[in-house]
């Protein structure tokens, strides 16, 4: 990258930093429920340890694990700070200002990526470090997870988190509507994907929902064993993954490069 | 005064045309909302761009700045083609459009950065530098969403100055501002272009505003150029030399007898408080028509040379073109400056 463009992403980076509600939402999703889980568990087999075990150990990773890496918190994070990052500009009504500068209308798009996963991925990596922080305190004489588990579970974490936080990039820069991107994309992850994953109907068709693709990286089950998880190879999770990033990232692209700003 | 980079290569030339447009259209479906305009704002002046709302003044501007594309016509930024060498054109342009837009959650100096990083070429040491010029280096680090919008403006104007710009395009600049605010404004954009040697664009449906702040002016009439040329050629109707008088006298009709043939009159016809006098030469013979009356035994009261203003001008071309049968605009007449087409169709 360029200088100018390692400037554009800082500046990108800087504008979603300083947005106190997504930030403050985004952290709150990622680490209240790790919180409450942790804490409810701990205060359970501190009053009765014969009913309940510890907390922490591998069991519950493997927990705080799917609550950040499944269907719900790790992706309304990812979604909030795409969209935000998708239509920080167009919303405040500066994006005219910066098309201007005569900076190309591409290069105005693409430092909002990057921007977008430096912040998604730092409030990610914070929610691992609470799990990773709850599974070894609490641990008691449960196992811990390996080094291999915990560096796949983070590199899982990242994919999922990313590749949603750029296809809500692309998906909000083209539609420019932060409240219709967010209501869409969560209406799709938390409605839409369970629902088309549990219609067996519709055979490999399946394989097409991001979500699908995705837990076909995860190290565990994110259906907890259940059976319900859709099975693919691993070519063509990546495949999809790599389709939903390119057409999400083409429309944003397109909008931004033809809209009258 | 701007400094001039010309080693640096791609760097706008200082051209002698800061804006130049050839049959510029756009158009919205079967409305044309700017039709075949030819324009040229020559630089180190502030030219007006004089219309009222709903001209296409607006729409003029964002195709000017490639935020919005144009049907058909050619335009040149500081002797660059638009939309071809955009970039290069623009990195010496400083423009707000309608009215200043900031992230109202970050500081001015934020904001100005953010702009900065995505100009480069020496932007982000302009900051201070702008924020002094605009009078808001003390209240840089308040949130924009604390300012007024006259500090908002003005944070604008620096926003702008971070291009060290040839040329500044303000839409409507003073919207918005009190009087002591519009004084102010109109202070800093004659200083940026009396001592600083840039070319301001100015966008206003203001006469007033125009004919104070504005060497040139341009009107325009939906889409269309009527007259353009300097101030006071179109207050003037477009010829430099038309001279009149208001003249008070105690005798109206051995005034007019007295004056109708004399070789210093052009015209010469009764008004509502005396008589109006067209000179056929220069406001000094206005002593001559004196003395042709007083030696006719008519008593002067009162002899002043009419100031035209840019108003009355604007208010002249207007209910001409109302007048024309379906309203369609008819030629007016117009200074060396003129477009030859444009005031036609």
């Amino acid at each position: 990258m360029t200088a100018i463009a390692v400037r554009m992403v800082g500046v990108d980076l800087l504008k979603l930093r300083k947005k106190r509600s997504t930030v403050i939402w985004a952290l709150f999703l990622a680490l209240v429920p790790l919180l409450i889980f942790f804490v409810v568990n701990a205060v359970q087999h501190a009053s009765d340890p014969s009913k309940h075990g510890p907390a922490g150990g591998v069991e519950n990773f493997h927990t705080g694990l799917r609550l950040i890496g499944g269907l719900l918190f790790g992706p309304l994070v990812a979604i909030l700070i795409g969209v935000e990052a998708g239509t920080n500009d167009a919303s405040a009504g500066v994006f005219r200002d910066l098309v201007v500068t005569g900076r190309s209308r591409l290069a105005l798009f693409a430092s909002r990526v990057p921007a977008g996963l430096a912040l998604c991925w730092s409030v990610i990596i914070g929610a691992y470090a609470l799990i990773l922080l709850g599974t070894f305190v609490f641990a008691g004489s449960e196992p811990t997870p390996g080094g291999a588990l915990i560096l796949n579970s983070l590199g899982y974490l990242l994919l999922a988190t990313g590749v949603l936080c750029v296809v809500a990039v692309g998906f909000s820069s083209l539609i420019l509507s932060k409240p219709g991107a967010i209501i869409a994309l969560i209406a799709w992850q938390i409605i839409a994907t369970p629902l088309i994953s549990s219609i067996s109907s519709l055979g490999s068709a399946r394989d097409f929902v991001l979500y699908v693709s995705l837990a076909h990286f995860s190290p565990i089950k994110l259906d907890g064993g259940k059976g319900t998880e859709v099975s693919l190879a691993g070519g063509t999770g990546a495949l999809v993954i790599v389709l939903w990033l390119v057409v999400f990232l083409g429309l944003g692209a397109w909008r931004t490069r033809t809209m009258d700003a | 005064m701007p400094s001039e980079s010309p080693a640096v290569p791609g760097s706008p030339p200082t051209a002698a045309t800061a804006i130049e447009t050839r049959g510029l259209t756009k158009r919205f479906g079967e409305r044309a909302a700017i039709d075949g305009v030819d324009l040229l704002v020559p630089s180190g002046c502030a030219f007006g761009f004089l219309g009222p709302n709903g001209a296409g003044k607006t729409t003029m501007i964002r195709m000017l700045l490639g935020l919005t594309g144009a049907s058909a016509g050619s335009m040149k930024l500081l002797g660059h083609p638009v939309p071809g060498e955009r970039g290069i054109a623009l990195r010496r342009v400083g423009a707000i459009v309608e009215e200043p837009r900031f992230h109202p959650y970050l500081t001015a100096r934020k904001n100005l950065r953010i702009v900065a990083a995505v100009r480069g070429h020496g932007a982000a040491e302009r900051i201070e530098p702008s924020l002094a010029r605009v009078g808001l280096a003390e209240r840089a680090d308040d949130k924009v969403k604390k300012y007024s919008m006259g500090m908002r403006q003005r944070l604008g104007v620096a926003r702008c100055l971070l291009a060290d710009p040839l040329l500044l395009i303000l839409d409507e600049p003073t919207n918005g501002l009190d009087p002591g605010g519009i004084q102010e404004f109109r202070e800093m954009i004659r200083a940026m272009v009396e001592q600083e040697g840039r070319t301001v664009f100015l966008s206003s449906h203001l006469l007033d505003e125009v004919e104070k702040i504005c060497d040139a002016a341009a009107i325009v009439d939906r889409g269309k150029i009527i007259t353009q040329g300097p101030i006071a050629e179109i207050s003037s109707g477009g010829d430099g030399a038309r001279n009149e008088l208001n003249v008070g006298v105690d005798d109206v009709e051995l005034a007019l007898h007295t004056l109708e043939g004399s070789e210093t009159v052009k015209e010469v016809h009764r008004s509502d408080d005396g008589i109006r006098v067209v000179l056929a030469g220069e406001l000094q013979s206005a002593a001559q028509v004196n003395a042709s009356l007083v030696r006719a035994g008519v008593g002067v009261m009162r002899l002043e040379p009419v100031r035209h203003s840019l108003e009355q001008r604007f208010l002249e071309i207007t209910s001409r073109l109302d007048e024309a049968p379906g309203g369609a605009h008819h030629p007016a007449p117009a200074g060396p400056h003129a477009a030859p087409e444009e005031a036609s169709g």
